[in-house]
């Protein structure tokens, strides 16, 4: 009767021997598989142990905060949608954007020195720390932009001319990156495209503002001095095109700084034809069309037609900045920077230092130049020019009492609807701290809508 | 070193482990060590020191390895409950308490197999009518129906009726032993027993497939069949037996998977849980997901991502039918290894009870409950990592319910009950033989 007992037990000891082989398999052979496969979610589970680093504003404002919930950490914005055009968000099923995206590695401590103690963090068990951004944006100015757009669809952008340093940036509409993951599906199926960020990925026909660029390739060129006289009769043909100015004012004689001053299409048509297809193109370049913004958020490419393929029709439309003409907001704001800086174009910047979490700082940002597309005697003069714009031209409700701001409103028709107002400004215009770009789309014209938001910012910039 | 105080010492090293573990998910979660992991430490030394003194009174000649088996294991699910959820620790401790007032008590009122087999009808009748109680008032929870309500408590009279009906089993086949073996009619060569000795057999089969039908529950028929064929087998020695019992299963189960979906469903996921691994599949999904986590040497106590942010576990029933999964997770392929070597520490000596029996009944009762404890660790530990198709049945011991655990505490008595038996047996021959060679 033993016999039957000793093959019962040898079988029942088979199967746990089965038992062992597959949970080797499992745990050992097919684990590294079974990690990646898509249907696990440990590998957020392992980012949401990670202390992410905390993003503040230049002015100590908290951007980018953590919420302990036992292990897990998970991410909050305490000013909500005001900062998400550039913040972007951390969604744990949607991925990230904005800043969280591009510098993930720093936040979430895989970057550099950080990397070498989050491997000592994981042996210890300590929860790990990213890096800490410190960025240059000014949230009262954020908020003042914010403010002063209120809810029309466009943007704003504030940088230091100086530097380059980014002092607001602002995309309407907006959506709240804590709720990313509830919102998902509506903000990605509506008409609006809160994801967007206007200010640097999207793309507008620049109208007037444009006229920046062709009045200081034109000055550069000596093609016209200020002083040169033009005689309007409200219209002019170039290519068999009829051009005209806005609203079909005439402004008979005048010189090439009123032009600029009260934004005369039929004067730049001519000096736009003048310089030529070849001059106007490389001056865009120069200012940085054809060019994506040189930092790590990334943004649209401002468009300007390529020279061989533009009659003077086409010419004299891209001299107003209508065409196929087409601008982010932000380089518009870089091409008033280039004025108010001596002619100088600084690298865009967003992210000031990185700080590890006892507050050392492990990275710093230098202002760089990125473009000169002016000699500094022509900014000196695009800003005297600029400086009419605001005293009794077209940008008069950008005026601030005890500040000389400089400006350029812009008006740019579009095939229906109301056109997309615009205004790029600096001030002091002795002494430029702010440069300010604005952009309303179908608002009406640069200088009714978009100029007095250009006050606003500038103002809140100046802490007046 | 004598028998008895072998089981104090193995019983030492369970209680280190038991208060290190404790002391080590407390701290995580908590980052300050309290008294309660010491508590939970106290009362695992009361509980096993009282049925180590209980066993040393009751049954003094009992094998001394399998209590500290028992308790290496309930003491490891207990610490990973503890770790998933407090409130249902706290539940599983208050049942080892109950399942070890049933432990002596069974000590207590069986001091001689005797009575089990003397009363085998009885006890024949009390297991099936459990079982028939469960199908007809059972409550459907998770798809089985294994639940009755009875007041506040919910029970699940399935394991109790299945270590009765082995009981009965064991003994009936005393009674039908020699007719089984000793036939004089013979088909295809094999002797074949009167009908009326095979009909309780068939009985039981009808019954397993029964359970199926009824009660959608295929663990604990799988597992009344795999303890009845065993019997038979080790009963008569003839794999005959275990061939037709195997071909009925088989037939019946074929049967079964046609008519009924959720047995198709169970089938269909075992082969291929990929192809919905967010619905059907989730469950295993998670559970291999779970052990590749853990890896060889786990992820440490606390560290395992069990709980979800919504407070539910990642994988349902984690503390009861997964659990295996958890110390997979938590405690590595090592740990898991280490769980299934228990089970089979304790297979091999209830195995070596049924070996050293001098009498029919304490052997088959030391093979039905040896076997129906070890085919369960198999069959739960086999569906979580999808080297068998799942049941829903629990890890002995391990797994919490107040069912699962009182019942084991009973199955234990009685092999304990069997061994001491068995050794007393032994020590009488032996104690015969010396005085043979005296004369």
């Amino acid at each position: 009767m033993n016999r039957p007992l000793r093959r019962l037990f040898l079988f029942f000891t088979l199967l746990f021997i089965a038992l062992l082989v597959q949970l080797t398999y499992v745990q050992v052979w097919a684990a590294p598989k079974l990690k990646v496969n898509a249907a696990n979610t440990r590998a957020i589970e392992e980012e949401m142990k990670v202390e992410r680093g905390a993003i503040v504003s230049a002015d100590g404002v908290e951007l980018a905060v953590n919420r302990k919930d036992g292990q897990y950490f998970l991410r909050e914005y305490p000013q909500g949608g005001l900062t998400s055009p550039w913040l972007g968000y951390n969604s744990l099923r949607y991925g990230r954007a904005g800043v969280e995206r591009v510098y993930n590695e720093e936040l979430s401590g895989q970057a550099g020195i950080l990397g070498i103690t989050n491997y000592w963090d994981q042996i210890l068990g300590k929860p790990h720390r990213g890096a800490d951004l410190k960025l240059t944006v000014n949230m009262a100015v954020q908020r003042a932009a914010s403010e002063a757009l209120g809810d029309r669809k466009g943007a704003v952008v504030a940088l230091d001319p100086r530097t380059g340093a980014v002092l607001a940036m602002v995309s309407y509409p907006r959506y709240d990156p804590n709720e990313i993951d509830a919102l998902w599906k509506d903000i990605n199926s509506g008409p609006d495209k809160p994801l967007l960020n206007r200010a640097i990925q999207g793309l507008y026909p620049p109208g007037s503002v444009f006229k920046i660029i062709v009045a200081g390739a034109a000055l550069q060129t000596g093609v016209v001095t200020p002083q040169t006289r033009f005689n309007d009769t409200g219209t002019v043909t170039a290519g068999g095109f009829v051009v005209r100015n806005y609203g079909g004012n005439v402004y008979g004689e005048h010189g090439f700084t009123e032009a600029f001053a009260r934004s005369v299409n039929t004067t730049f048509a001519k000096v736009g034809v003048e310089m030529g297809a070849d001059t106007l193109a490389s001056f865009a370049a120069d200012f940085g069309f054809g060019k994506a913004p040189p930092w790590p958020l990334g943004g649209a490419k401002s468009f300007f037609p390529e020279a061989g393929g533009m009659d003077k029709a086409y010419v004299a439309q891209a001299s107003f900045g209508q065409g196929e003409v087409l601008s982010t907001p932000l380089q518009m704001a870089l091409a008033a920077e280039a004025v108010a800086n001596g002619g100088k174009i600084m690298k865009p910047y967003l992210v000031s230092q990185v700080l590890d979490y006892h507050q050392n700082m492990l990275r710093e940002t230098k202002p760089q130049v990125w473009l000169q597309p002016l000699s500094g005697q022509t900014a000196a003069s695009m800003r005297d020019l600029m400086i009419q714009v605001v005293k009794n031209g077209t940008g008069t409700a950008a005026a601030i009492q005890g500040v000389q701001v400089a400006g350029k409103t812009g008006t740019a028709e579009v095939a229906n609807g109301e056109p997309h107002a615009w205004f790029a400004a600096f001030a002091p215009a002795d002494n430029p701290q702010v440069v300010v770009a604005v952009l309303v789309e179908n608002a009406g014209t640069g200088g009714s809508v978009a100029a007095p938001i250009a006050r606003q910012v500038i103002a809140a910039a100046l802490g007046l | 070193m004598s028998t008895r105080n072998r089981e104090l010492v193995f019983l030492l090293p369970a209680l280190i482990l038991t208060t290190l573990g404790f002391a080590l998910v407390y701290t995580q979660k908590s980052s300050t060590l309290s008294w309660s992991s010491l508590t939970y430490g106290a009362l695992f030394l009361a509980l096993f020191a009282i049925a180590h003194i209980g066993r040393r009174v009751l049954a003094p000649h009992a094998d001394p390895y399998v209590l500290p088996v028992t308790a290496l294991l309930s003491t490891l699910g207990l610490l990973v409950l503890y770790r998933l959820n407090e409130d249902l620790a706290l539940k599983q401790a208050m049942w080892l308490v109950v399942g070890l007032v049933a432990f002596l008590l069974v000590l207590v009122f069986v001091r001689d197999l005797k009575v089990l087999r003397d009363h085998r009808f009885l006890i024949g009748i009390a297991g099936l009518l459990l079982l028939l109680f469960t199908a007809i008032f059972g409550r459907e929870i998770n798809g089985a129906r294994l639940w009755v309500a009875l007041g506040p408590v919910r029970f699940q009279p399935a394991e109790f009726g299945k270590i009765l009906l082995v009981v009965f089993f064991a003994a009936y086949l005393v009674d039908i032993r020699e007719a089984l073996t000793v036939s004089t009619r013979r088909l295809l060569g094999v002797p074949l027993p009167p009908l009326r000795y095979l009909a309780p057999l068939l009985t039981i089969w009808a019954l397993s497939m029964a359970l199926m039908i009824f009660m959608k529950d295929l663990g604990t028929s799988l597992l009344f069949f795999g303890a009845l064929l065993s019997l038979l087998y080790v009963a008569t020695g003839r794999f005959f037996y275990v061939l037709v019992g195997l071909v009925l299963f088989l037939a019946g189960g074929a049967l079964l998977y046609f008519v009924f979906p959720h047995v198709q469903t169970r089938i269909d996921i075992w082969l291929d849980p990929w192809t919905d691994p967010t619905n059907k599949g989730y469950q295993i999904v998670q559970s291999l997901f779970a052990l590749a986590a853990g890896g060889l040497f786990g992820r440490g106590l606390g560290q395992g991502y069990l709980i979800l942010q919504s407070g539910n576990t990642i994988i349902p029933a984690l503390e009861t039918d997964f659990i295996f999964s958890a110390i997979g997770e938590e405690l590595g392929l090592v740990g898991a290894v280490g769980i299934i070597l228990l089970y089979l520490i304790f297979t091999y000596r209830g195995f070596r009870v049924a070996m050293r029996a001098r009498d029919d009944f304490s052997r088959l009762l030391a093979t039905g409950l040896t076997s129906i404890f070890a085919l369960q660790a198999f069959l739960i530990m086999g569906g979580v990592i999808k080297l068998i198709p799942l049941t829903g049945i629990t890890l002995p011991f391990v797994s919490y319910g107040g069912s699962s655990i009182v019942a084991n505490f009973v199955l234990l008595a009685l092999l304990l009950r069997t061994s001491d038996k068995v050794s007393r047996q032994e020590a009488a021959d032996r104690e015969y033989g010396a005085g043979m060679g005296q004369r």
